[in-house]
């Protein structure tokens, strides 16, 4: 069928409103180019491409389903200590772990620190990227190993923190505009030190951000991670 | 220079880091990381999916397959990279299947450019991919396109505010959109 304006609107209003467009056959691939086109835009409104929490919370059982093996062996014990890592941050969903973590702490001192105990126990040195790489007080979104976090340089020094959300997992955003590490799935906003700010409000208080063990080497900043 | 590309999520190095074999995650411990490692794409890849369908019921009902495919289809002891592009490249190929089956009569080139998958999700780029792609359009185009999409006006808002009638607004809108769709085609 031949595309016209009032077809392609009809789209469009489903696309605003957020309903499922109906289906229809084109004729042409302009007609469905325009409307991946339509589709981006729609998307670009601030806000409209968040899942809704719900959705998120569905699909994350779902994925345990779906993973959940045929048989279960044993696992390894040094397994269960890098379980604890990749939930360290993940809030609620952690609960009995980050106690497990904390009991490990004696084996492994912490190093700067601020107190917090450490993410990592039995990890290794890594190179993440240069010094130079680094803005001073704009966070650097990097992946090493098991973790997902933010570098932040003042001048010659060097922290890390967890770029994992301490509500549900997911991962930070940072925000330049506003200053602030912003989660996209249900809003909760941390400060530059990782520690939760703004109004948004979950009957869980919300963690700070745990901080990454760092270091630089000869220029080269590295994390400690697994 | 290592970054996590060459670290497995079960802590054993893969030899061949490109073969993709059907298998089930064993220990409880690797099934565990393998969940989390899924759980934590659950928004990226949702965002990377809305933005090319425009809306909540397609996009969740997507972004499920794209996971139930990947998890069918990858083995367990892969990196957190690795699994990345390969969910990124199932979501590729499931919103081909969609436009495919939806809206062409007949099997066209509809595969989304196969351009590597983003690093990282960010909401920022897709904004910024917007912002070029409104850029290389007229003014009166440019200007339909923003109240409609970004401020959400209505036809007859848009026609207020710009002194048009609905009917012509409809008609530059549908103009708009089909350059920006030949557009991001070239681009």
């Amino acid at each position: 069928m031949d595309d016209d304006p009032e077809q392609l609107d009809k789209y469009v209003e489903d696309l605003l409103q957020d309903r499922k467009p109906e289906r229809t056959s084109l004729g042409d691939e302009d007609a469905l180019r325009a409307r991946q086109a339509a589709a981006m835009l729609r998307a670009a409104r601030p806000g409209a491409s968040l899942p809704s929490g719900d959705f998120v919370r569905r699909i994350q059982r779902s994925i345990e389903e779906w993973v959940r093996p045929q048989q279960e062996a044993a696992a390894p014990r040094r397994d269960l200590s890098r379980r604890s890592l990749l939930l360290g941050g993940a809030g609620g969903l952690a609960a009995g772990l980050v106690a497990a973590v904390a009991g490990q702490r004696l084996l492994h001192p912490s190093r700067n620190l601020g107190g917090q105990p450490p993410l990592v126990t039995e990890g290794t040195w890594r190179e993440v990227m240069a010094l130079q790489a680094l803005r001073d007080g704009v966070p650097t979104r990097f992946s090493s190993g098991a973790l997902e976090g933010y570098l932040l340089r003042t001048g010659q020094e060097v922290r890390a923190l967890s770029a994992v959300c301490t509500h549900m997992g997911c991962l930070l955003n940072w925000s330049t505009f506003r200053s602030e590490f912003e989660c996209p799935c249900h809003g909760a906003t941390f400060d530059i030190n990782g520690e939760p700010s703004g109004d948004y409000s979950d009957p869980n208080a919300l963690r700070p951000l745990p901080v990454l063990e760092v270091r630089v080497v000869r220029g080269t900043v590295q994390v400690y991670t697994v | 220079m290592r970054t996590g590309d060459s670290d497995v999520i079960r802590g054993r190095r893969d030899p061949n880091p490109a073969r993709i074999l059907p298998l089930r995650a064993p220990g409880r411990a690797g099934q565990a990381h393998l969940v989390w490692a899924y759980q934590t794409h659950v928004t990226a890849i949702y965002q990377y999916v809305y933005s090319r369908v425009g809306n909540r019921a397609d996009a969740e009902d997507l972004t499920s397959q794209v996971f139930m495919k990947a998890i069918n289809g990858m083995r367990d002891d892969v990196s957190v990279t690795e699994l990345r592009s390969w969910l990124y490249r199932v979501a590729q190929t499931t919103l081909a299947d969609h436009w495919r089956h939806y809206y062409a009569e007949e099997t066209t080139e509809l595969l989304e450019n196969l351009a590597p998958p983003p690093p990282h999700p960010e909401n920022a780029e897709a904004a910024q991919r917007v912002e070029a792609l409104l850029e290389t359009l007229p003014e009166q185009y440019r200007r339909v396109l923003e109240l409609r999409f970004l401020k959400g006006y209505s036809v007859r808002e848009v026609a207020q505010e710009l002194g048009l009638s609905e009917t012509n607004v409809k008609v530059i809108q549908f103009r708009a959109l089909n350059r920006a769709g030949r557009e991001r085609r070239e681009n």
